[in-house]
């Protein structure tokens, strides 16, 4: 049994964080996307895998290797041009008898995995709120009749959820398959094919966390975040405070005054302190400072990042190697309370949160005292001077003075 | 110039081929074929694009290919002269991208043999002379074919009894691996292959290499193994085109190390000591040639006046240049006189008239260009090719160097065919010209510095470029790029014509450039820089590095490498051209594409 990993995407909706690096490999508590779901197909029993790569494979590469870390093995196929998801599961022909497929990008959970390992051929679906965004699947007992593509007027709250399983004859299906009149050839059609000649079963998920724009990666550092322990091994100076579940990496130093309310993650080489509070929910990855009179909440800061001194960054994802001025302060919540929306790419989004921060690219400088607004996002390597009040979308290399 | 594509792995080898082939139609597309090994070997070619090749082909099974675009320099563009070439048995199939030397004698050998060939390429001998070798190992048979070739060569080769493994090998043209998973890929530059990978290892001339799907062996000119490290290719997929330079422009002034030894590959031979141009060439200009014409326009101009120095110099025969647009009209056209028609794309249309004319008039046209198949290699009576591979960047520069060069071998045929110099006179020329490529390369190696010139001149409203002799018209050129691409004014002049006029227009705030060599002429053009100097604007010297008296009289001095040869206005043309592109660029000027201006002028 091969487990084949879809993880060629750019994911131009999590701009600006892909343009440094693909979907799949941007940080979720501390490990990338690709990581959490390949922790999840092990602890289901798996031992083989594909990761079907394309955008900056070399990360994925450079990252997982072969994957002895693991005790795994890990095989690369380049997709080339990404042309739909039936062409990425098709490239894969030459390697695989009985496989599964998960979209790298969503996690889904070890027990869902196992379900459908199981089942030949399946497709795990999920029930879910607001259907607008997702293939829309119609089932009839146990099986799938057909999956739709997105519909402004879902006909069930019944989603594709991106895992499945087949053997060899999807192959000939997707050869046959033509292109989607968004122009790529879609996995769906394909499975669209196959439904009709033969059974199908759709296995309901119990867990499933998508991720579509860089906001969703706080609700799911916020999950995974809950599931964490214990877990200290960097050193602790005196009169510092730590309470609930708290993880902090090698060679981190916790310094005199501060104070985290896990569920924290902070990685390996950080300085924290002194004096600073940092709230739940909050992944800081290696080399990073956290320094006097800072305040950090519900955050993801990548990497080599310093928020030094008299900082408050709030429901944020940043970037690697960020430097954030002396009292330059992160809004993220509007004054009317009302629910926030981002423009991102030009297009203007409304994110159903009431508190969201900023979206921070890498390399990006803040001046002294200067204020970001709710719901920006920042190229990278903008440079934004000090006492600048920055809103909305800001382009890569801008300067702001 | 052609383009080499290989491929061993998974997918459908005849998309994969295609897919390179388009990415290397650049490298030129008069026909183009390609090979697959399934159950048996299958070959397909066509005559014209790759996208022609791409209908003409059946849905194929193989995932193990070889692929080629070719642009005509032995052999006429036919279905036949097509790659890949075929051995006696069809086993083993090759494409070739460069110029084998000892075709000849080597083709004479195999025919005695009873070898029967199919073709008139150079490439097909070495078909045969693998197959020749061939004993059951197709890298040995290779090797020792290689072995007997003289010239420049990048080749991959396939043999049906050995279905798993592609031999790649090169020698003065490029040949770069793409490093896959479970697939590898060959091809001669790395656009082609970015689509798969962005790991790729460099072969070096005189390497040899075995592709198999899942590893790689390379091979020294000893044929020992050696390891290569795989570098990583850090373009976006947007730059491959550009092969990661920011603009055409500059990759092409880049491309001239290569470019400047194409124009030379296969036209000069040490041994025999000659230059060999087609035949329709030499009958063309060995007939009493008592005047030539040089029409052209633009940069071609200026080329032009360039040409007129060296075939002056060499031959004493009297040439006059003219610009194409004046001479269709005014120009004399005695019959007989030879009238050589320069443009890069073979479509400029005064150009075009002005051959015509004279061909009309009786006069013998020749045409020197970067594009077979245009329409002046049609009129004219005989073409010689530039061979600098497509020009995208509107501001023309290696064609420029080309175009000088292929004027400078026209000059020693000349005077080979009127007894005005000897062999051992062409062999130092020789020697010259196989210099020529390392001298640009240095000149390349110092941007920095002309970068550093470039900031002072950004500002500037007017900038005069000046130069006796040759240099001249190198000067012309100089100002002509500035102008093009960056819209600052810009003249160039006879440096001992300033004080007939010019001067007039001299302030403090025009900066001079002076190209200054050490010949006959050193002496005046420092005495032009001190009258220049006088009146107070800033002077940057273009001089040679021994050349230590300079510093005394510029502000400025950019150095391009010693050599007493007039060869040495190429180098003089680069640091040119690199200072017109960093002045446009740090202007934020459109640099491809300048307003008002288009790369082939069709109209008159």
């Amino acid at each position: 049994m091969k487990c084949v990993i879809l993880a060629a995407g750019e994911g131009k909706r999590m701009n600006p964080l892909t343009f440094t690096r693909p979907k799949v490999m941007i940080p979720i508590a501390n490990k990338p996307i690709l990581e959490w779901n390949l922790l999840n197909a092990i602890d289901a029993g798996i031992k083989d895998f594909i990761f079907v790569v394309a955008y900056r494979s070399e990360m994925v590469r450079n990252y997982f290797q072969n994957g002895k870390k693991w005790n795994i093995n890990i095989e690369y196929i380049n997709q080339g041009k990404a042309l739909g998801t039936a062409h990425a599961i098709g490239i894969v022909e030459k390697f695989v008898n009985d496989f599964i497929v998960l979209c790298g990008d969503t996690i889904f959970g070890r027990k869902d995995i196992k379900n459908i390992l199981k089942t030949n051929p399946s497709i795990g679906l999920f029930k879910i709120k607001n259907a607008e965004e997702y293939g829309i699947v119609k089932t009839k007992g146990k099986n799938v009749i057909r999956i739709y593509e997105k519909m402004e007027k879902p006909l069930s709250n019944t989603i594709n959820a991106g895992i499945y399983h087949f053997d060899k004859k999807i192959f000939d299906y997707i050869r046959n398959t033509k292109k989607s009149p968004r122009g790529e050839y879609e996995i769906t059609d394909s499975i669209n094919m196959m439904s009709k000649e033969k059974n199908t079963e759709g296995i309901f998920l119990e867990e499933w966390r998508d991720v579509v724009y860089p906001w969703h990666l706080l609700d799911a550092n916020e999950e995974i975040l809950n599931k964490i322990g214990k877990n200290i091994e960097g050193t602790i100076e005196k009169n510092s405070t730590i309470i609930g579940n708290v993880s902090i990496g090698k060679n981190s130093r916790i310094m005199n005054g501060s104070y985290i309310e896990g569920p924290v993650i902070i990685g390996e080489n950080c300085k924290i302190g002194p004096n600073c509070y940092i709230r739940p929910h909050t992944s800081i990855g290696d080399g990073c400072h956290v320094g006097n009179a800072c305040e950090i909440k519900n955050s993801i800061i990548i990497k080599n990042t310093n928020a030094p001194h008299h900082n408050y960054v709030g429901d944020s994802v940043i970037g690697e190697e960020c430097n954030l001025g002396s009292g330059c302060k992160i809004a993220n919540l509007r004054l009317d309370k009302k629910n926030i929306k981002v423009v991102l790419n030009g297009n203007k989004i409304e994110t159903n949160r009431r508190k969201l921060g900023v979206i921070m690219g890498d390399k990006v400088q803040t001046g002294i005292n200067s204020v970001i607004n709710v719901g920006s996002i920042i190229g990278n390597n903008v440079y934004i001077g000090p006492g600048s009040i920055v809103s909305n979308e800001i382009r890569a290399n801008a300067k702001i003075v | 110039m052609c383009g080499i594509i290989g491929y061993n792995g998974f997918r459908n080898a005849d998309r994969v081929l295609i897919d390179g082939l388009k990415r290397l139609e650049y490298r030129g597309y008069d026909s183009a074929g390609i090979g697959v090994i399934g159950k048996k070997l299958n070959i397909y070619k066509e005559v014209g694009e790759i996208s022609k090749l791409e209908k003409y082909i059946p849905s194929l099974d193989g995932d193990l290919g070889i692929g080629h675009t070719r642009w005509a320099t032995h052999g006429s563009v036919t279905k036949e002269n097509a790659h890949p070439h075929l051995s006696g048995n069809k086993k083993i199939a090759i494409i070739h991208n460069g110029i084998i030397e000892n075709f000849k004698t080597l083709k004479e050998e195999l025919e005695k043999q009873g070898v029967k060939f199919r073709t008139q390429t150079d490439t097909e001998v070495i078909a045969h002379l693998i197959e020749k070798h061939y004993k059951g190992n197709l890298e040995n048979a290779v090797y020792s074919a290689l072995n007997k070739i003289k010239g420049s060569y990048a080749i991959v080769a396939i043999c049906e009894d050995e279905p798993g493994k592609i031999i790649g090998a090169r020698k003065e043209s490029p040949l770069v691996i793409g490093v896959g998973d479970n697939e590898n890929f060959l091809a001669s530059d790395i656009p082609a292959l970015l689509k798969y990978t962005n790991r790729v290892i460099f072969l070096d001339d005189g390497e040899m290499c075995v592709v198999n799907k899942n590893s790689i062996s390379i091979f020294d000119e000893n044929n020992k193994e050696i390891s290569k490290e795989e570098q990583l290719i850090k373009w976006d997929f947007k730059d491959a085109e550009k092969s990661g330079f920011p603009h055409f422009m500059l990759k092409e002034i880049y491309d001239q190390p290569d470019t400047v030894q194409r124009v030379f590959l296969g036209r000069i031979s040490e041994i025999n000591r000659n230059i060999n141009f087609p035949e329709k060439v030499v009958n063309l200009i060995n007939n009493n040639v008592s005047s030539i014409h040089i029409v052209s326009c633009g940069t071609s101009f200026y080329s032009g006046l360039v040409g007129k120095y060296f075939i002056e110099k060499l031959t004493d025969i009297p040439v006059v240049v003219e610009l194409s647009s004046e001479y269709r009209y005014f120009g004399t056209k005695k019959e007989q006189s030879l009238v050589i028609g320069i443009t890069q794309s073979g479509e400029t249309a005064d150009t075009l008239a002005a051959l015509k004319e004279a061909k009309n008039s009786g006069c013998k046209t020749l045409v020197v260009t970067n594009v077979i198949g245009s329409t002046a290699t049609r009129i004219a009576d005989a073409y010689i090719l530039t061979q600098s591979g497509p020009e995208i960047g509107v501001a023309a520069t290696k064609t420029f160097t080309s175009q000088i060069l292929v004027l400078f071998l026209i000059g020693l045929k000349l005077a080979l065919l009127n007894n005005r110099i000897g062999a051992d006179k062409l062999y130092e020329h020789i020697l010259d010209l196989k210099g020529l490529s390392k001298k640009v390369r240095q000149v390349l190696d110092k941007s920095e510095e002309i970068k550093e010139i470039a900031k002072i001149l950004k500002d500037s409203k007017s900038i005069f470029f000046i130069g006796r002799g040759i240099n001249y018209p190198i000067s012309l050129e100089g100002a002509l790029k500035l102008k093009e691409i960056s819209y600052i004014h810009a003249e160039g002049f006879a440096a001992g014509e300033l004080k007939h006029g010019p001067f007039a227009l001299l302030t403090k705030t025009t900066p001079v450039v002076a190209v200054v060599t050490n010949d006959s002429t050193y002496d005046k053009m420092i005495a032009n820089i001190g009258e220049v100097k006088a009146r107070g604007p800033q002077v940057i010297a273009i001089a040679e590095e021994n050349d230590t008296e300079i510093e005394k009289h510029a502000d400025y001095v950019l150095r391009f490498p010693s050599n007493s040869s007039i060869l040495s206005c190429v180098s003089i043309a680069v640091i040119l051209q690199l200072l017109s592109y960093y002045v446009a660029n740090l202007r934020g000027c459109s640099i491809d594409k300048p307003r008002n201006l288009a790369k082939s002028v069709t109209v008159e």
